[in-house]
């Protein structure tokens, strides 16, 4: 049962920030400290192992289960959202009653991601799935008074519900496959079935963790305030992809298709995010290009076998990436500004230059921080398993550098910048405690932590010493071409053209082009259909009907003209035989209505008198059915 | 007891007579006192229903024996559920406030009216009895609309639905003599019915049967592109006539589907399975595009149900659709469709009654008029985001439950169908998002600076319906249980 602790903590600490919501202070309180325990809820759960299930329905059912990775997940979410939420205490974000909005949200949001993290089979991680979608455009349109926002929101839960779709279909091909959801269930997949279950696997992580095609959903993210961007990056919504992978890899293991689909996502990702975060000048932008890539870098690493050095570097990135979303957040509430060009808080803010730094150097991968030793792991495997891929990683460590380290310049270079706001007791000790354990990290590569990283991560290829020295050298030409822009005062601009930058920092146009080709024809498409439907479906109907008309008068004659309208109208409407132009058709339909209508209504509007009239018309169509139900019957003996 | 749980609400609606016509909310307190008699008859006799799969409870009286016409009713894992879901509406239908136009006996009589025929559609288990009350039920609804409607054109849009449906009804009574006639003796019992299947698959009989059962049923459901009585009805009908309107009486062509295609014409269905698959995902995808371009409340929330009528049906062509070695797919695909048909009554009902609220305060529907009203109205926003986000199909909420079991019992059978559907569920998150962004988020205009926050009996309403909406959504199994039973013993072990 302690399985369930992850998950129930969170909850609760949701329902006790909505009962103290007349008090927003002692409601965040009191969640950060649930969030605190969780933590050790989960660790208890990792340690205890084992699951609960129970019946959801129709002979399916619910598994919990903390086992394999999801162990380390189950820790991770929570150890990053404790800091989070203690960082809104003094932080960015609103205050009063918005602020129990944003708390109970976050915690919810904890829950579901838990529940993601330990299910045991597909139905419940596609509950949890979806629930962190939703969640998700909740906590992105927080500020819902500003019209863009949830407009931002909107599109980042379309574009993963999109990916969504994929885990329906892999549910589906999966019971139809092996007649069960359970993950265990699926070893047991083959031919058609099991590609299904992979495609849709894929389709779901690669919307969730913004690969290629999927990429710009994570900038409408930025409309989130900042520490739910570094909530959503890190251990959460976008890391949920990579863990599923992670989790679910050896199921592709037989499948030619699988490891190099993802491996080239992962790589085209890495790439194409690098040089959008080395171009932009938004800074939370900056960081959403960068965890793209980074995510980038572990579809690689799950591409190529590297499992284990993935699920190492998915926790190193989480630490940072954290860090520097909530080192931004200090650095854009300073500055009044997300644009980097107006910051250089370097001299006002040195504390927080120097966490964030260590972040930075985290996400360039140097050596002795916690980004450095996961990402030399994924150099390894990948020497081993693809050499060229293997040099492709190491190389793009230059555009990592270049961004991480232009950023920091960028955001907390020394300027002249003296008088704003410094960051509180709560923004200086999460911001520390991630920095900490950023650094903390690069402990596995100690020696005594060897056993440690073979049970939590399987095992894995160690790093040799030519490959760091080749890593600190691509990193030095990053350094060194960083500070060259930095003396020609181009940092900002990069010296290129302002369309070109404009271009590469929109993700290539992807965005425009899906709005283009993709958005506005589903639009289009709808009101045309919308209008057919009016003028074209409906007047077959209203033709037939002025069809009945005519045969009504044809039939009519005496007294009964109004019965018998009514019946020879209802006959033609399902023969749905005559078709006349819209214009007689809306004219001769109107007079019909309108005829009938008059007819009916006449005597006034008591309802009873107009009921036996209506039974009266009900007993003729009753009567003309049996007669042609008559004829029917004969006809066919 | 089921007897008395169908009669209750008629013998009421004449009571409603003895109070003078100048207190409307006695009339109303009263009338909403006997909508809840239904509910404490079926809770009494869901206490005695064991989900052995077959009928249940089963009353019966001789009626006109000479023509094999009997009254019976009895309940199955199928009716009791649609049952309790159309009493359940109906008290938050008939709890909602509306412009009364000064005429509240009739007005709440026919609500409690229209509800014994409601209940009988569903209970019934002789095919005459059936009809009688099918019919009955279009006299009510046509009455609501044209009498309490919204403008001049409510009467048109009331007579265009009692045609179009009268017009499937006419259809419907041929095929029923059709069965009568085919039947050794002549009767009219389902149960006898189901269990003779009289008509096979071969000869011109059972496809004429079946295709006038299939007429009545789509034009009901509806499906496109039978559909077009429905955005006018909805239109210009008050809310809670909407709400029956979509939430209960659309249920009685998906319920003829699986009560009288499925379980009378198995091997007729199984022809046309596939032709109405298809049906059904145009349906899907057309009803969930033509909503998307809605600017008007209640047509964009009345094509969602084109919409969701399209899942419904799509699980019952799958669960038809006799392909050996899937029976676990194809009774999944029914039971989400049951399920659905029930979720679907919850979640539009409450998202009428919330046009409803929009309507009082502010007598226009168009969507672009409004913004921001979460400042002024968050509970109001709360809920109908509930409501938005289960028929979005968000898992923890009905809808979920419905869907995901329509689309991976489909996919058994037919997979392709399956996989395109998907796409509305995605379609219809975007007009959902779209509508509550456009109505309760951004700026707010001013002239709604004024908007008044809901009245005790609309929170109420909205949030018993929605209760049940997450109760289902959360921990299915109870209602899934039942349904599950009969779905299997239809489809088979």
């Amino acid at each position: 049962m302690t399985v369930l602790l992850p998950l129930l903590l969170p909850a609760l600490a949701a329902v006790v920030a909505l009962s103290l919501r007349g008090r927003p202070t002692a409601a965040l309180r009191a969640a950060t400290l649930l969030l605190g325990l969780t933590v050790l809820g989960a660790l208890a759960a990792a340690a205890a192992g084992g699951g609960v299930s129970w019946t959801w329905g129709s002979g399916l059912e619910l598994h919990l289960r903390a086992e394999g990775f999801a162990r380390v997940m189950a820790v991770l979410v929570p150890l990053i959202a404790a800091p989070v939420m203690a960082y809104i205490d003094s932080g960015e974000g609103p205050a009063d009653a918005g602020r129990t909005r944003l708390v109970v949200s976050i915690c919810g949001f904890v829950a579901a991601m838990e529940l993601l993290v330990l299910a045991g089979d597909l139905l419940t991680l596609l509950i949890g799935w979806e629930l962190v979608g939703a969640l998700s455009w909740a906590l992105i349109g927080f500020e819902w008074r500003e019209e863009e926002r949830p407009r931002s929101a909107a599109i980042a839960f379309l574009t993963t519900r999109f990916g969504d779709l994929g885990l329906y279909l892999a549910a589906a091909a999966a019971l139809a496959g092996a007649g069960s959801l359970e993950f265990e269930a699926l070893s047991t997949l083959d031919g058609i079935y099991l590609h299904v279950v992979l495609a849709g696997i894929l389709v779901a992580a690669a919307a969730k963790s913004a690969q290629l095609p999927f990429s710009p959903w994570l900038y409408a993210a930025m409309a989130g305030p900042t520490p739910v961007s570094a909530l959503l990056h890190s251990a959460t919504l976008v890391a949920a992809a990579a863990f599923l992978l992670i989790r679910l890899v050896a199921l592709g293991a037989d499948v030619g298709w699988f490891g190099p689909t993802v491996a080239g996502l992962g790589a085209t990702t890495l790439v194409a995010g690098g040089l959008a975060a080395c171009v932009q000048t938004d800074a939370k932008r900056v960081l959403a290009a960068s965890t793209c890539s980074q995510y980038g870098l572990m579809f690689l690493a799950v591409g190529l076998g590297a499992t284990a050095a993935a699920g190492a570097h998915l926790v190193a990135h989480a630490f940072f990436k954290s860090l520097l979303f909530l080192g931004a957040g200090v650095a854009i509430h300073a500055a009044g500004t997300r644009e980097l060009a107006g910051m250089r808080l370097g001299a006002a803010l040195p504390t927080t230059a120097v966490q964030f730094a260590i972040g930075a150097l985290s996400l360039a991968a140097v050596p002795l921080t916690g980004g450095g030793v996961t990402k030399e792991l994924i150099v390894a495997s990948a020497l081993e398993t693809s050499p060229p891929l293997g040099w492709m990683i190491l190389a793009s460590g230059l555009v990592t550098g270049a961004y991480a380290f232009r950023l920091t310049v960028l955001a907390f270079g020394p300027g002249s910048r003296r008088d704003v706001r410094r960051p509180g007791p709560g923004e200086l000790v999460s911001l520390g405690l991630l920095a900490f354990l950023s650094l903390a990290m690069a402990a596995l590569q100690l020696p005594v932590a060897h056993g440690v990283r073979l049970r939590l991560l399987g095992s894995a290829p160690e790093a040799a010493a030519w490959e760091l020295v080749v890593s600190l050298l691509v990193l030095l030409v990053a350094a060194g071409s960083i500070a060259a822009l930095q003396r020609r005062g181009a940092l900002v601009s990069l010296a290129l053209p302002s369309r070109t930058q404009r271009v590469v920092g929109e993700w290539f146009g992807l965005g425009s082009l899906a709005r283009l080709a993709l958005v506005r024809p589903v639009l289009t498409v709808g009101r045309r259909l919308a209008l057919i439907d009016d003028r074209v479906v409906d007047a077959g109907v209203r033709a037939a009907a002025a069809a009945g008309r005519a045969l009504s008068k044809i039939l009519g004659g005496f007294g009964e003209r109004a019965a018998d309208g009514l019946v020879a109208g209802a006959t033609a409407l399902t023969t749905g035989l005559a078709f006349s132009s819209k214009k007689a058709g809306d004219h001769v339909v109107d007079g019909v209505v309108e005829g009938i209508a008059e007819t009916t209504w006449a005597g006034g509007s008591r309802s009873r008198r107009l009921q036996s009239g209506m039974t009266h018309h009900y007993y003729v169509i009753a009567g003309v059915g049996l007669l042609a139900m008559l004829g029917v019957s004969v006809l066919w003996r | 007891m089921l007897t008395l749980a169908i009669f209750a609400p008629l013998a009421g609606a004449m009571v409603l007579f003895l109070i003078p016509e100048r207190r409307p909310m006695l009339i109303r307190g009263v009338a909403l006192g006997i909508s809840l008699v239904p509910i404490v008859f079926q809770v009494a006799t869901s206490t005695e229903f064991d989900a052995t799969g077959g009928f249940e409870l089963v009353e019966s009286a001789a009626w006109i024996p000479t023509l094999g016409v009997a009254y019976i009713v009895g309940v199955d894992g199928i009716s009791l559920p649609l049952a309790a879901m159309t009493a359940l509406v109906f008290v938050a239908s008939i709890a909602y406030p509306v412009d009364l136009r000064g005429r509240p006996r009739e007005y709440y009589a026919l609500f409690l009216f229209l509800e014994c025929a409601s209940l009988g559609v569903f209970l019934a288990l002789d095919l005459f009895l059936f009809y009688v009350f099918w019919d009955v039920s279009l006299v009510g609804m046509y009455f609501l609309i044209g009498g309490w409607g919204h403008g001049d054109s409510a009467r048109r849009a009331g007579l265009k639905f009692f045609l179009y449906t009268l017009a499937g009804s006419l259809a419907m009574l041929l095929a029923i003599l059709g069965l009568y006639l085919s039947m050794e003796p002549n009767t009219f019992d389902m149960a006898a019915i189901i269990d003779a299947q009289p008509l096979g698959a071969t000869g011109i009989l059972p496809v004429l049967v079946f295709t006038g059962f299939a007429l009545a049923f789509v034009v009901k459901a509806p499906l496109v592109p039978f559909h077009t009585w429905l955005p006018p009805a909805h239109v210009e009908a008050p809310a809670p006539a909407s709400a029956i309107l979509a939430g209960v009486l659309l249920k009685m062509g998906t319920y003829g589907f699986v009560r009288i295609l499925l379980q009378m014409l198995p091997e007729a269905f199984q022809r046309f399975a596939l032709p109405l698959a298809v049906l059904a995902l145009v349906s899907i995808l057309y009803g969930a595009l033509v909503s998307l371009a809605q600017g008007h409340m209640k047509r964009r929330i009345a094509y969602t149900s084109v919409n969701h009528m399209g899942y419904t049906v799509l699980g019952v062509a799958a669960a038809a659709a006799a392909l050996s070695g899937v029976e676990r797919a194809r009774a999944l695909a029914l039971t989400g469709a049951v399920v659905e048909m029930v979720a679907h009554g919850l979640i539009t009902g409450a998202l009428f009654l919330v046009s409803g609220s929009v309507w009082r305060r502010a007598e226009t529907y168009e969507i672009e008029d409004f913004g921001g009203l979460a400042g002024r109205a968050p509970f109001l926003m709360f809920l109908t985001a509930i409501a938005a986000f289960a028929s979005l199909g968000l898992p923890g909420l009905a809808g979920f439950v419905a869907e995901f079991q329509i689309f991976v019992g489909t996919f058994g059978v037919f997979p392709w169908i399956a996989g395109l559907g998907l796409l509305g569920i995605l379609i219809t998150a975007a007009l959902f998002l779209q509508m509550l962004q456009r109505m309760f988020l951004g700026a707010r205009p001013q002239r709604w600076d004024q908007w008044e926050p809901l009245s005790r009996t609309e929170a109420w309403a909205l949030s018993t319906l929605l209760a049940f909406v997450v109760l289902i959504g959360v921990a299915p199994s109870w209602l899934l249980e039942v349904i599950h039973a009969t779905s299997t013993a239809i489809v088979g072990p």
